[in-house]
């Protein structure tokens, strides 16, 4: 049994930066306390008052595969811990250092090593970003659609090491379906090639098990992703995203429905948004400050494809609208809206005090996979949460609900609540109060049969608690390969209860 | 005084600081938000007295930033399709078929039941 020491000493850290220096130069090594504070948080709210303890010894720039795993073997000699970043806008803390160590952060390897037309893939790097990488793209009219609201800024080791989701997967796919393999440096330091079967291009096979969906969402616990192969689709020539309104959100829950269920071959995504998010929107989003007061719902559909098939499909939807008593809401709102949620970051971050008044905030969401059928008593239920958590503090402001698909049945949907948070006000007390309330909101998606989430990972305080009630035995299996895998608890230590594997006898079972 | 723009630039006029901090009269649109120039909207100045104080833009300054975030916009559609789709003609279409074929006579739309 080994486990990784919570802190390096002053003298460790010196240490530990002479053996890097025997396999990277000194500019790919940064220790200075900018360079480590930097690479120590993530968009998501965490707790200010104690940044400090969640600061790196120190972090480096690797420019290639091998680079990468000369740096692990060397932590895994040396028993140091190694935490993989790549855009830093992970929302469940993974990117976050929990005991130190080195940051392993991978911009720098974000070239595009191979473009192959004719099988219609790219192998990049895993530090290059979606936006940069479909610049590029555009000028063979080709597109990989990996398209988080988080697009401009988070890059493609990032998605695997959460396994993304994608606005437009219902019709793509995402992160998992669009990732064709990768080459993947294990916490040992050796170096792998994880797809379908053994292939880089392959789209399916059936050979030996299916190893790439493990070595993808596992937030960076059991190794780097270091250059990939995507799938590619041709550019789409055309895009429609109409916003409709509704005067009560049964219209619009049973409108949304009907257009995920329609079976249309382009559909990309639909998005439901309850009376709070469109009370949100009104306080501060000028599409809908002027909207008239009867709007209390809205739904939005996206669609890419040829134009002449777009049309067809999109009247299809228009009619189903309007047998739901939709209003659409015109052009320029449908248009606008679409194109800004590619980049969410644009979202004004401020909330409100019980009192009215305007206080800087900063996003938290939580993003439960639920089932159609169970939206309205999921929805009902996280609202009553966070009302009882306002009613303690001005420290949150409910920011109201999304439902996107999750797929192109419309089985299931990406279920979101956004929760301002006033970060600068949180003490332990406030937190305790918030590590709660995400336990209970948690609770609430696994009682109505959800996951915990549907997109960004569940390892955050709170609800990484019930992560070993939804997996069940599967929890344990989860054990046993970060043991095997990960011998000495170096790789990203301290993410989803998996110290637990390394507890006397081989965990708590 | 030199006029400093370059033959590719508009010509410069000067800056008068009063005009630029004089917005058009704000007028409330809503309890909570009021607008300035068309499509300016601004939390009513009464909800940002305590932990957030507004600040003063200059006119220039608040129809830049309205105007890039459309050119921001303009720029994802782009990025992602090569044209855009006007939902309003479908919706002519849609309305002008219904009215020659009412949808009682049309195809009922297929939906599960709720
Ligand atoms: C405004 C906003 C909107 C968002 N919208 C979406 C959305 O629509 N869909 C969605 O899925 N997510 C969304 N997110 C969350 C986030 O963008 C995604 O989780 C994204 O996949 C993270 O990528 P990143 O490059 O920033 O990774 P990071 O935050 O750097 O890392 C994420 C995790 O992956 C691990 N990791 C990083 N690089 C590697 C690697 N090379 N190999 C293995 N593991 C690695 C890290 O250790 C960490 O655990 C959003 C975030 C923001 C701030």
């Amino acid at each position: 049994m080994t486990i990784a020491p919570e802190r390096l000493s002053v003298q460790r850290v010196a240490d530990v930066v002479s053996a890097l220096r025997s396999v990277l130069r000194d500019d790919q090594i940064l220790t200075s306390k900018p360079d480590r504070y930097n690479r120590a948080r993530v968009p998501a709210p965490f707790p200010v008052h104690r940044w400090a303890e969640r600061v790196p010894d120190l972090a480096v720039l690797p420019e290639s595969t091998e680079d990468v795993a000369a740096v692990v073997r060397l932590a895994n000699d040396l028993r140091v811990p190694v935490v993989p970043r790549d855009g830093g806008t992970g929302l469940t803390d993974g990117a976050v250092p929990l005991r130190g160590g080195i940051v392993v952060d991978v911009k720098r390897m974000n070239k595009i090593h191979e473009l192959d037309l004719d099988n219609r893939t790219v192998t990049v790097g895993t530090g290059i970003s979606m936006l940069k990488l479909n610049e590029q793209l555009a000028r063979h009219g080709l597109f990989y659609p990996d398209d988080p609201a988080s697009y401009p800024c988070s890059l493609v080791g990032g998605r695997i090491g959460t396994s993304g989701w994608s606005l437009i997967g219902s019709r793509y796919g995402h992160t998992r379906d669009l990732v064709l393999s990768f080459d993947h440096v294990l916490p040992t330091g050796e170096i792998m090639h994880v797809g379908d079967g053994i292939g880089r291009k392959i789209t399916k096979s059936s050979s030996g098990y299916q190893l790439k969906h493990l070595f993808m969402g596992h937030q960076g616990t059991l190794g780097i992703a270091t250059r990939a192969t995507l799938k590619l689709f041709p550019k789409p020539e055309a895009e429609l995203s109409p916003f409709w309104a509704f005067d009560n959100y049964d219209d619009a829950y049973a409108c949304v429905g009907a257009l995920a269920r329609a079976g249309v071959a382009t559909f990309a995504g639909a998005v439901l948004f309850d009376e709070y998010k469109v009370a949100y929107l009104r306080r501060d989003d000028e599409a809908y400050i002027p909207q008239p007061g009867d709007v209390r719902a809205l739904v939005c559909a996206a669609m890419y494809g040829y134009e002449d098939e777009v049309r067809p499909a999109g009247k299809r939807l228009f009619r189903i609208a309007k047998e739901h008593r939709a209003r659409y809401l015109g052009d320029e709102i449908s248009e606008g809206d679409w194109a800004a949620r590619h980049d969410r970051y644009a979202t004004p971050l401020h909330g409100r005090t019980k009192a009215g008044q305007v206080v800087p905030m900063s996003w938290h969401c939580e993003d439960a996979a639920i089932n159609y059928t169970n939206l309205p008593a999921v929805t009902r239920e996280w609202h009553a949460i966070v009302a009882d958590l306002r009613r303690k503090t001005d420290v949150f402001d409910d920011w109201g609900m999304f439902a996107y698909t999750n797929s192109v049945t419309g089985a299931d949907y990406l279920t979101e609540i956004d929760v301002g948070i006033w970060e600068q006000h949180l003490d332990d007390a406030a937190w305790e109060l918030w590590v709660k309330a995400k336990r209970d909101l948690a609770a609430v998606s696994l009682r109505y049969d959800g996951s915990i989430s549907a997109c960004h990972g569940s390892c955050r305080e709170g609800e990484v608690d019930l992560v070993p009630e939804e997996l069940g035995r599967g929890f344990q299996v989860m054990l046993d390969l970060k043991r095997t895998l990960d011998p000495n608890n170096i790789m990203n230590p301290g993410k989803y209860l998996l110290d637990r594997a390394y507890a006397e006898n081989g965990g708590d079972r | 005084m030199k006029d400093v723009d370059g033959p590719e630039h508009s010509p410069s006029y000067p800056y008068r600081y009063a005009e630029q901090y004089s917005p058009p009269e704000p007028a409330r649109v809503s309890d909570v938000a009021i607008t300035t120039f068309e499509h300016v909207y601004e939390v009513d100045p009464r909800l940002m007295q305590r932990w957030v104080l507004q600040q003063t833009f200059p006119n220039w300054d608040s129809l830049r930033i309205m105007a890039s975030r459309q050119d921001h916009l303009d720029w994802m559609h782009r990025h992602f399709a090569n044209t855009v789709v006007n939902g309003s003609v479908l919706l002519a279409e849609v309305e002008a078929e219904d009215e020659a074929n009412p949808p009682s006579t049309a195809a009922p739309q297929q939906e599960a039941p709720r």
